[in-house]
């Protein structure tokens, strides 16, 4: 690690002054738990950090007019204890106890998670199949974009390098029932290899539509409309196997070290209407 | 584990290890917490091409850079050690590359700067050119490719007979062992039944938690090394030679390990540190990461054809060939390839046997001794092959064993009779804690369950030396010397039992002191389960020595014989004061007879180590997800010493195979190394673990041990892989014959099974 | 990392060799390459720069034409060092073209290996750049040869 210069803005409006709209080595940093991997590798060298720490405004957790508004640098580990969230989005408090360890999730945070933009990441397919949104702040104000058009690559988001993210927003579920699923091949902890996302509308064990989002096993989560249309009026578990059928001949997949595009295709299969059927019985 | 002690009552007892409060309070002392006056930090830049030589090597922008102190290559390293190339077997691993590179990671220069984080800024702006030459990474390859790793072989005196390898050219083969024994063409020709089956064990390392580290600092009487090393004395000796000092100039300390698994053996960075001290006259120092293990030392990727005839149920015949990928330098892996190899044909009495075993350079990270020592790549291969046999024989895979197996008086495939060879007992108990005789729920739906067993053996290498001594001070406090490394196996507190049980004196009361070659004297190194058994007897019979000399203390001073006199007082008595010492000193070499040109031996190792383990398993069918969901282990570990200690080192190993059984494997793509982080290559963690996990050592003695005792660091290992494969094949039906044993090859299995085989 | 792909491009095979053989027009088909400089006969130097979100890295680079097999194949081979970190990038191309009709069918495999820290650590990111630079390369090829105004 090369020396740098770390900022530690007390405010966010202050926290976006200092970054840099065209210096890619101006880097905000919340939990680090990303960051600090790139920096230590030397693939990153930071000639400054805008460290969100001692902003005190992105921390809150509260639900607004009926939906769950969450700051961004809220750890993770306080998301997962959060009763607020756990009667708002029960599969987001299931979902953080498979993601990473302890260590991670009292460091990590809501808006790093969201940033880092890393496909293996956990929550944003939950948060996509949820019809989550972020609040983002840059210079000239602030803006809203749906999580499911936050990332445009691998490490890539639509955000600019001037703009934070401030606020997760999770609408209200109107009883809807979600579940997700990681499928790890390497070891039980471990990234996935596939997360499989989904939030229904049901009628018993009737689907009336379903949100089916798919990540890890993609360059970035990706909704699954086929699979989606397949799953809408299912009545019977060979529906939900067609779900699956229709997930895997729409995802593009990714051959790495956790698994062949061929093999991953299969686990799409199997993992989307296990998730179907995981939601259906969710609470 | 059931206890079951003797005489004073300290062998068999479960003392808490001596080190345990400082280690869980932080105190305990470990070489990367040293720091030296005026100490330098080495950071090294390494190799980015599997076979080159380097054009030039251009150091004057890391050496521009503010703080670096000096940036070395190993024409600075030959001003201070002419023939800078060491290794164990062969001497053919330079300090850092000399004109060629062999593999992707080699040490080419090192950054020496106060700063760690400015030698590391300064490693990266070192550019090398290289001119690629043709590289050669699978073993079966090396043994005809047109790349030749290195252009002449050149053995260490070391071992006499490796000699003849001496100046070999074009060839890869550092070692081949050949054993023939019978007539195995007659047997095959006679068989009722000939089986074929080729297995390979990927490549894997031993990732300790503590990555390598070593540091040296001049002294007014010549040179320290401190370092986490599992061989001080032969890091003194290697030192020595290099340097062509005699061998009191070098003084060697090392600590507490945190962990070493065989990867800290014979010389690794202690000749860098001792090399960059002499040329700069300060301490230096060099801590590898994580990352940088996986350029040091790996376990062997290994290929095994076996092929058996069989005769009225009975394995008449066994001819097995194995391969074994040594990476780039030679290291121990010419010892892999023949005393591991000679047990090639396992734990079964076969009259008719040929080996052949091949230790081969290629441009890989040099692979070295593994907990276990090439035995659990054998085990996976025999073991497979057993159940396939016994499945298509339709036999009882137990029973199958059962009349196949060596009993004691029976002749191993070196011609070496068994003796104090537990294979009998492991089997049985295995197969009564299995419930092997009992219906079995293979499962429905998708998931399908099964079950399986195996059971290996290892001899120990022979001969190696082990020296003690024992000082009785003279308020009768009790203080142990050797040079046995406590790399968290436990060996301090055993060593301690074993002095505390000839004085009759309670194991806590007694101080272990750590190899320092100024002070503990010679022992070939902590490796191979062997120093229990070894440095047992070299402790015991220090112990001994001591307890003599007290007795003649006592007849001297005139204290009549069996009389309870506290030991201070006999001190007292002959010094008038509390003053004096008893040294007790005690050396232990067992007898050996080197093989013959047939590969065959009456005395082949002093002790067997036997292991066998039994697993149940839940395949998901629709994934291929396997989920162990019992694992017993089952092992003779002579008499426990430390029943504890005992079934921790079991589960340790066990662990530790499970993990290259189901899970790990270092990821190639050109020579390159893809995964060579904890992120990426995964060890198992407590939730990988199966949930049932029992250890057990059964009832047994080793007659020739120090108290009936054996080694039982590796034991855990052996049957681990196969068992699991025997237990997926039970489950449904497919065999796996490449480890790692992933869920995406078992699904493969499947699809190939029913006949539409999934697309590459 | 292996890569191979196929395009059709609406241009004789012999027009479609002339330009893939100039190394200044392949150069200029890959994202990133600069200072794209002669060094000897079928010999370049040139400054290849790939940004991965914020991490940008860059190669000293060396092309070669190793073989040249008109009009069908052309082979070259890539050989680089990333500036400020250790490591190593070497590529070998085959370009395979063939006649189809009044078309050409390009076939392209390329063999590429990352050494040192990048190859050791960045594997997975780096291939999905590679991949998008491939989406690119084939787009610009195609681009080259169709009609200007129809360009993507």
């Amino acid at each position: 690690m090369t020396p740098f210069e770390l900022a530690e803005p007390k405010t966010l409006k202050e926290a976006v002054g200092l970054l840099d709209a065209d210096d890619p080595t101006v880097r905000p940093i919340a939990g680090g738990t990303a960051l600090m991997l790139m920096m230590k590798a030397g693939v990153f060298r930071p000639s400054k950090l805008v460290s969100l720490r001692a902003i005190k405004e992105l921390t809150s957790i509260e639900i607004v007019k009926g939906e769950l508004t969450v700051g961004a640098t809220t750890p993770l580990a306080v998301l997962e204890h959060s009763e607020a969230v756990r009667m708002h989005a029960p599969v987001i408090t299931r979902a953080l106890r498979t993601l990473s360890n302890i260590r991670v999730r009292n460091v990590a945070t809501v808006g790093g998670a969201l940033a880092h933009a890393d496909p293996h990441m956990d929550l944003p397919p939950v948060l996509i199949a949820l019809g989550a949104r972020v609040v983002v702040q840059g210079r000239s104000g602030a803006r809203t974009i749906p999580v499911a058009d936050l990332f445009a690559g691998y490490f890539e988001t639509v955000l600019a390098k001037d703009e934070l993210i401030a606020s997760l927003i999770v609408p209200a579920q109107d009883g809807r029932r979600a579940a997700y699923l990681k499928c790890t091949t390497r070891a039980v902890h471990d990234w996935p290899a596939l997360g499989v996302a989904v939030s229904v509308a049901a009628d018993g064990k009737a689907i009336k539509n379903a949100s089916i989002v798919i990540s890890a096993a993609t360059e970035t989560p990706m909704r699954m409309s086929a699979a989606e249309k397949a799953a809408s009026g299912a009545t019977d578990d060979a529906a939900l196997r067609r779900a699956g059928d229709a997930a895997a001949a729409e995802a593009e997949l990714i051959s790495d070290g956790q698994g062949s595009a061929a093999y991953k295709k299969e686990l799409v299969r199997v993992y989307v209407a296990r998730a179907l059927r995981a939601a259906l019985g969710a609470a | 584990m059931a206890t079951r002690t003797i005489g004073s009552g300290q062998v068999g007892r479960s003392v808490p290890r001596l080190e345990g409060a400082a280690k869980v309070t932080g105190r305990a002392e470990y070489v990367h917490n040293i720091r030296l006056p005026k100490m330098l930090i080495g950071k090294i830049f390494r190799s980015t091409v599997a076979q080159g030589r380097i054009k030039s090597l251009d150091v004057s922008a890391a050496r521009a850079l503010p703080g670096v102190y000096r940036v070395v290559t190993i024409d600075d390293v030959k001003t201070v050690i002419p023939n800078p190339l060491y290794g164990p077997a062969f001497h053919d691993q330079p300090i850092l590359a000399d004109g060629k590179v062999h593999y992707i990671g080699e040490p080419v220069a090192v950054v020496l700067a106060t700063d760690p984080y400015i030698a590391e800024a300064a490693a990266s702006l070192i550019e090398a050119e290289y001119e690629e030459l043709p590289a050669v990474f699978d073993e079966i390859e090396a043994m005809t490719s047109a790349a030749v790793v290195h252009d002449e072989l050149r053995p260490a005196g070391t071992f006499p007979d490796l000699k003849h390898l001496k100046g070999k050219k074009n060839t890869n083969i550092a070692l081949d062992f050949h054993l023939r024994r019978g007539d195995p063409g007659k047997a095959f020709a006679e068989a009722d039944h000939v089986f074929e089956h080729t297995f390979r064990s990927q490549q894997v390392l031993h990732l300790p938690l503590e990555p390598f580290v070593s540091a040296a600092e001049l002294t007014e009487t010549g040179l320290t090394i401190h370092t986490a090393s599992q061989s001080p004395s032969f890091v003194r000796i290697e030192i020595a030679r290099l340097l062509g000092w005699p061998e009191n100039k070098v003084r060697v300390k090392v600590p507490y390990l945190g962990g070493g698994f065989g990867a800290k053996l014979y010389i690794k960075l202690e000749a860098m540190v001792a090399a960059l001290t002499l040329l700069t006259r300060r301490p230096v120092k060099i801590s590898l990461t994580m990352e940088e293990q996986f350029y040091t030392l790996t376990k062997h990727a290994a290929t095994f054809r076996i092929k058996s005839a069989i005769k009225n149920g009975r394995i008449t015949g066994r001819d097995c060939e194995v391969w074994w990928n040594g990476g780039a330098y030679a290291d121990i892996g010419p010892r892999i390839t023949q005393k591991s190899g000679f047990t090639a044909p396992g734990p079964y009495d076969i009259d008719n046997v040929s080996i052949d075993s091949y230790s081969l350079y290629t441009n890989l990270t040099p692979a070295g001794a593994l907990r276990g020592f090439g035995i659990p790549q054998l085990v996976w291969a025999y073991e497979s092959h057993t159940d396939m046999m016994a499945r298509a024989l339709k036999l009882d895979p137990v029973e199958f064993r059962r009349n196949n197996i060596l009993r004691d008086g029976r002749a191993q495939a070196t011609g070496t009779a068994m003796k104090d060879a537990a294979i009998e007992a492991v089997l049985d108990r295995l197969a009564l804690r299995m419930n092997m005789k009992a219906p079995f729920d293979h499962g429905g739906g998708t998931v399908k369950r099964g079950r399986g067993i195996a059971i290996g053996f290892k001899a120990s290498i022979s001969p190696t030396t082990s020296i003690a001594i024992v000082n009785v001070a003279a308020d009768g406090s009790v203080t142990l010397y050797c040079s046995t490394v406590d790399m968290g196996q436990g060996s301090d507190t055993a060593n301690a039992q074993l002095v505390a049980e000839v004085l009759n004196i309670p194991a806590e009361s007694i101080k272990v002191v750590h190899p320092d070659t100024d002070v503990t004297p010679y022992d070939m190194a902590t490796l191979g389960s062997r120093s229990l058994y070894h440095m047992g007897h070299a402790v015991r019979l220090a112990a001994e020595d001591a307890k003599a000399k007290l007795a003649a203390l006592a007849r001297e001073v005139g204290v009549p014989e069996g009389a309870n006199v506290p030991v201070a007082e006999l001190f007292q008595k002959k010094y008038k004061m509390q003053a004096g010492n008893i040294i007790g000193t005690g050396s232990y070499i067992p007898s050996y007879v080197p093989p013959d040109a047939n590969g065959l031996t009456p005395e082949a190792t002093p002790f067997w180590m036997v292991g066998g383990t039994g697993a149940e398993v839940e395949v998901d069918t629709e994934t291929g997800h396997v989920r162990v969901t019992k694992l017993i282990n089952v092992a003779d570990v002579g008499r426990p010493v430390n029943p504890r200690i005992v079934e921790t080192q079991l589960s340790g190993a066990a662990v530790m195979q499970f993990g290259f059984t189901m899970q790990e494997k270092i990821e190639l793509d050109g020579g390159q190394i893809t995964n060579a982080s904890f992120a990426d290559y995964k060890i198992p963690s407590i939730v990988d673990i199966p949930p049932v996990m029992q250890n057990e050592a059964v009832e047994s003695e080793q007659g020739s041990g120090p108290f009936g005792a054996k080694g039982v660091g590796e034991s855990g290992t052996f049957g681990v892989s196969p068992a699991i494969a025997n237990a997926i094949e039970d489950a449904c039906g497919v065999r796996l014959t490449e480890l790692p044993l992933t869920a995406e090859k078992v699904y493969r299995a499947l699809r190939a099974a029913q006949g539409k085989p999934l697309e590459e | 990392m292996k890569f191979t792909g196929a395009l059709s491009v609406p241009a004789p095979r012999a027009a479609v060799y002339e330009k893939v053989r100039d190394a200044r027009f392949f150069a200029s088909c890959i994202d990133g390459v600069r200072d794209l400089a002669q060094i000897g006969p079928d010999q370049y130097a040139a400054v290849f720069e790939t940004k991965v979100a914020y991490m940008k890295f860059s190669f000293k680079v060396t092309v070669a034409v190793t073989r040249a097999d008109p009009p069908s194949q052309i082979e070259a081979a890539v050989e680089g060092a990333p500036l400020g970190i250790v490591g190593r990038m070497t590529a070998t191309s085959i370009t395979t073209l063939t006649e189809v009709g009044d078309g050409t069918k390009i076939d392209y495999a390329v063999d590429a290996t990352l050494t040192g820290k990048l190859g050791s650590l960045g594997q997975p990111v780096l291939r999905s750049k590679a991949r998008e630079m491939e989406k690119q390369f084939a787009a610009r090829l195609r681009a080259a040869f169709e009609p200007s105004e129809a360009a993507p």
